[in-house]
């Protein structure tokens, strides 16, 4: 056995290498490579077809729809006779954004009470929990708000002097209207003072933290973190216009950027994309060095550089290519300074907040709700209860499962070390459970994000609804469903990506 | 005491005591004045929620009761409308088809009831206990709702009668009688069929004169609804005497699979030969389909058993993948469909005889399975192709929960393999097959499910070439059922990564192939622990079936809120149709969750 060969690595000998045909890598790859062909295929004789098949019925696709009048109306959004295409489908998803996050604050403050009752003592409020559980899980959607919708249209029609309350409260067949607080021309100013009382509000609870840690006391740091942060919001309801000099910063900014050539945002693009894809070949080489220098790389692990080194020169391709992202970059840049050195520049007289009341006008033959007043349409009314009541009860069993899956022995434990109920929930059982609450959770938002879809049923001016009157107008399908998918992906990034990072936060760190 | 001296004394004491077991001590039932107290009245803060909560429940339930109970209700909508919201316009003279489905349906219930056993035992004091407080709470609600003296007092009676019953059968009966949910299901079920012919819940229907017009009339319901019903019970006894008694004559598990088999294929059979009554052209049939599905069957078996030999080697690989070439080449030329689809067909067969090769007996069980799938398919494509006899207002044969129900049974049906493809796809080491598929779930996962459905309703014409045609129900339930697959996908790639890394390795030590591994080792395993979310995601796609409202289908929801609220005779009664059909909804899918929390239950899942 000791046939030494004065080579340095052993070699198979070449009659002993499996041939091609039977040779597992070679033929992975082969039905990797060839699916990928099929998929390809499908796709262009699909496009193909499309294409024909549009050719044929005289109907153009193109994004040109965006910029040209849509000739509709949308019952309600920051807009309601949009100018271009673009402004409409703009218009709807705003209108899909304020009912989603109003929607997830919502849920979650009746979901965690309606979790927390599902586990009381009380037999009652146990029961009407699993009542509510049981009948809103299990009824759809879509059916939920088509009954709110019904029953809302048969209130009472709205006059002159309506009630339950009137000048404050105003509900009928037109929509819910109350008082409305909004943000007012001061207000970028205020946020400069609570930003500053942010920081202040930091170093403060370091301090408290490091007190309570050498001394033992209860010192509280989190209250007076957001004390501190409530004494200058306080403060700076009344000191604001001190910061009217920000306002010049922008300015100087925004001139900056005017003033820029295109070159210098592709330059730093690429250097961006070049520098990031290096410094992540190079840590993943660096990882897979074992102790002695040697590299050993599977096929997996060759895929991935290829594949980022191929992402970056792609992005380094489109950058050089299409000035247009460049200039757009430059330009939007320097709208979004010039906006802001606007918001700045007020007269002192301004406030960071103002309310109103709601009112009732009479333009034509019937009453309706004026502009003063916060108006909850009968159609945003109808979604937003249902979706509303509907992922409560999702949300509520996330946090009653969440609860009992701390164990038992933990409450057991702080009951008999002294700690009253209340204090076990908040400081043993609640941090515990939030970990495992979290993940269901964030994927009940993004269920509510898309339920807001369903608004097309009732009418209000959501995303999908707004897109399908403009391609019923146009017949521009395809491009409008685009837009659909693009927006919709990218909400559930965004929430995904926020979900993902308190996940991280509370998981935990194991081996 | 004795040090280590006596320390053998005592654990020698220790290892001969006996000392019998006793259970745990159990929690003692209260008596109801201490029941309350410790339930409803603990604390301070627990009397005031008690309090509140109390006033809130009293609140709704009067205020649910005076809306149904109202006078100015339109309940005869919905009465007279019953089978428009079932089947939505089928004609009258085609009823028979609907029953007999209905009968199938029925029948293969009770048969699967008597072949799996799913009756429990319920207790005589226990179901005392729970009749008791059932009639509680019957007089609790006679006494909140709006109805007349007389009414009140009949309702009142029917409660104390309910309430009695189970009084005295808590008193009067021992832990040891018990009766079974079968026997409580058979007396529930004959007691609503047996109403229908003593009540007088009143005759409804619309009078086609010169004048229609409704007919309302007092009495009981009409025959056409009372006699099918009884027949229809009938049939349910009659199917689950005849599975109990098969049950024991033949080996249950041959028993489990036929019976699995045939609910595979009750539903296309159903839809597409009971239902839909294709006027098949016996001339097309014999002169074109019967031969094509000769020379597949013939040439295929023979094919196959070549392949499933253990002794053909890597020729027979070679040979499977050429099939699948040809399977693919045939779609660039122009020829029947059925002809490429019987191709792919045998390619798929002949790559994975090796997998199931073996003696003479899996041979022979593998060239069965080659031969039912092959007659299913010819058939199915057979009758899909086929005109049908039976012509509905509204597009397509059936609408209203039938609608729904065949929509929901497709959907899953066709998305399960696909999940299953796209989770294996999602946890394998090759890297594209996983990149186009976590590609795949991610965009799917990312929109809403109505997005796809109107695309999938309004798109699907354009791309496909001329001369092929689907209707608008089929391309939706493609497009909702590539909805399905991306999540399914993610339930199934759950129970993938639970199971455990040393039954891989295991299986690799013993020599088994990937393929062999995955479908013998792995998927059983994997597919145990997904249940409970699988189920909730079949749960989750009938619900979401009522997403076909808005594209203008003919479902249930569609035909409450747009169609009946549109006929002349019951204008404005779109609340008391979408109230019916949203109690349709509940009970099914309360049933259905029931049903999953029994079946976790019955599993041992979660135990070891």
């Amino acid at each position: 056995m000791t046939d030494t060969s004065t080579s340095s690595s052993p070699r198979i000998a070449a009659s002993a290498r499996t041939p091609l045909w039977r040779d597992v890598i070679i033929l992975k790859w082969i039905a990797q490579v060839s699916l990928l062909i099929v998929v390809l295929s499908t796709m262009w004789f699909l496009a193909n077809q499309a294409g024909d098949n549009l050719r044929a019925r005289n109907i153009s696709t193109g994004f040109d729809f965006l910029n040209r009048p849509p000739d509709i109306q949308l019952s309600e959004g920051i807009d309601t006779k949009p100018a271009t295409g673009g402004r409409a489908l703009w218009v709807g998803m705003v209108n899909t954004i304020r009912m989603a996050i109003a929607g997830i604050f919502f849920a979650t403050i009746i979901g965690v009470i309606v979790g927390l009752a599902r586990l009381s003592d009380n037999w009652l409020v146990r029961r009407l929990g699993s009542i509510w559980v049981e009948t809103l899980r299990n009824v759809p959607l879509l059916v939920q708000i088509i009954f709110y919708f019904s029953v809302l249209t048969s209130l009472p029609r709205l006059g002159l002097v309506a009630g339950p309350i009137n000048g404050w409260l105003h509900i009928s067949n037109k929509g819910i209207s109350m008082p409305r607080v909004f943000i007012s021309d001061g207000f970028y100013q205020w946020l400069i003072v609570v930003l500053i009382g942010a920081v202040a509000a930091h170093y403060i609870r370091r301090h408290r933290t490091r007190l309570h840690d050498e001394t033992g006391a209860q010192t509280a740091p989190t209250l007076w973190a957001l004390g501190t942060i409530a004494l200058f919001a306080l403060v700076g309801l009344f000191i604001h216009p001190v910061f009217s000099w920000v306002g010049g910063i922008f300015g100087a900014i925004a001139d900056l950027l005017d003033s820029l050539p295109i070159i210098v945002p592709q330059v730093l693009l690429c250097a961006v994309a070049l520098g990031a894809s290096t410094r992540w070949i190079l840590r993943f080489l660096s990882a897979h060095r074992s102790v002695r220098g040697h590299l050993s790389l599977s096929d997996d692990d060759w895929f991935r550089i290829i594949f980022i080194a191929l992402a970056s020169l792609v992005v380094v391709f489109v950058v050089v290519r299409w000035t247009g992202l460049s200039s757009w970059i430059l330009n939007s840049g320097r709208d979004l300074f010039g906006v802001m050195e606007a918001k700045f520049n007020v007269d002192g007289a301004a406030r960071p907040f103002d309310a109103m009341l709601p009112d009732i006008v009479q333009k034509g033959a019937f009453p309706n709700y004026g502009k003063n007043g916060l108006t909850m349409s009968i159609g945003f009314a109808a979604v937003f209860f249902g979706v509303v009541f509907y992922t409560s009860a999702f949300i509520g069993e996330n946090v009653r499962g969440g609860i009992l899956a701390v164990p038992k022995g933990q409450t057991e434990a702080a009951l008999a070390v002294g700690l009253t109920r209340g204090q076990t929930l908040r400081r043993v059982v609640l941090p515990q459970a939030f970990r495992v609450i979290l993940p269901p959770t964030g994927n009940q938002f993004l269920n509510l994000t898309k339920n807001t879809s369903l608004a097309i049923a009732v009418g209000y001016s959501d995303m999908v609804q707004v897109g399908t009157t403009m391609f019923n107008q146009t017949g521009k399908t395809l491009p409008v469903v685009a837009i659909w998918m693009l927006f919709y992906l990218s909400c559930s990034l965004t929430l995904s990506v926020i979900v993902n990072w308190f996940n991280v936060r509370t998981q935990l760190v194991e081996r | 005491m004795g040090g280590f001296g006596g320390g053998g004394e005592i654990s020698a004491m220790v290892a001969t005591a006996n000392i019998p077991y006793t259970p745990p001590p159990e929690t003692p039932k209260l008596p109801p004045r201490e029941w309350v107290k410790e339930n409803l009245f603990s604390s301070k803060f627990n009397s005031i929620l008690t309090v509140v909560s109390s006033i809130l429940l009293l609140a709704i339930a009067r205020g649910l009761l005076s809306f149904i109970f109202n006078p100015q209700r339109q309940w005869n909508a919905t009465a007279t409308n019953l089978r428009l919201l079932m089947t939505q316009a089928y004609p009258e003279s085609q009823y028979v088809r609907i029953w007999v489905c209905v009968a199938i349906l029925l029948i293969l219930t009770s048969v699967s009831m008597a072949v799996w056993r799913t009756a429990r035992v319920v207790a005589l004091p226990d179901l005392g206990r729970r009749l008791l407080s059932r009639g509680a709470i019957l007089a609790l609600l006679t006494l909140l709702a709006p109805f007349s003296g007389r009414a009140t007092l009949i309702w009142l009676l029917a409660a104390a009668v309910v309430a009695g019953v189970g009084e005295g059968l808590r008193r009067f009966t021992n832990d040891d009688q018990a009766t079974t949910t079968l026997t409580l299901l058979l007396v529930t079920l004959s007691g609503l069929v047996g109403s229908l012919w003593v009540v007088p819940y009143g005759h409804h229907s619309f009078l086609m004169d010169r004048t229609p017009r409704v007919l309302a009339e007092p009495g009981t319901v009409a025959m056409t609804t009372k006699l099918p019903w009884t027949i229809m019970l009938l049939i349910a006894v009659a199917a689950y005497f005849l599975g109990g008694f098969l049950r024991e004559r033949l080996p249950v598990n041959a028993m489990r699979i036929t019976v699995l088999l045939l609910w595979l294929m009750a539903p296309p059979f159903l839809l597409y030969l009971v239902l839909r009554d294709p006027s098949f052209e016996m001339g097309h049939v014999f002169g074109t389909d019967i031969p094509i599905f000769g020379v597949y069957a013939v040439l295929g078996s023979a094919l196959l058993i070549w392949l499933s030999r253990p002794s053909t080697g890597e020729a027979g690989r070679i040979v499977a993948a050429l099939v699948l070439i040809v399977g693919f080449a045939t779609f660039l030329t122009p020829m029947r469909m059925i002809v490429r689809l019987d191709m792919l067909l045998l390619a798929a067969f002949a790559l994975a005889a090796h997998t199931f090769s073996g003696g003479p007996r899996a041979q022979k069980r593998y060239i069965f399975g080659w031969l039912g799938v092959l007659v299913v398919m010819s058939w199915m494509v057979t009758a899909i192709n086929t005109p049908s006899t039976v012509k509905v207002p509204g597009g397509f044969f059936i609408g209203g929960l039938s609608l729904t129900l065949m929509v929901a049974i497709f959907t899953i049906v066709i998305s399960f393999p696909l999940g299953l493809a796209l989770a294996l796809a999602r946890t394998s080491t090759m890297p594209i097959f996983r990149l186009l598929s976590t590609w795949f779930i991610e965009f799917v996962r990312g929109i809403p499910l109505i997005t796809i459905l109107i695309f999938f309703s309004i798109m699907v014409p354009l791309f496909l070439p001329k001369g092929m045609h689907l209707s608008e129900v089929t391309a939706v339930v493609i497009g909702y059922a590539l909805f399905s697959s991306a999540y399914l996908a993610e339930n199934v790639r759950g129970g993938l990564q639970s199971v455990d890394r040393g039954q891989h390795e295991a299986a690799a030590a013993v020599g088994m192939t990937t393929a062999q591994k995955t479908i013998f080792i792995v998927l059983p395993q994997a597919l145990r622990a997904a249940i409970p979310p699988l189920v909730g995601h079949c749960i989750g796609v009938f619900k979401e079936t009522s997403l076909l409202a808005i594209i203008g289908l003919f479902d249930i929801l569609y035909i409450a809120r747009y169609v009946m609220p549109n006929q002349t005779e019951f204008m404005g009664s779109t609340k008391e149709n979408v109230l019916f059909v949203s109690a349709i909804y509940w009970i099914f899918t309360y049933q259905m969750s029931k049903a999953s929390q029994r079946l976790e239950q019955r599993t041992g899942l979660g135990e070891r």
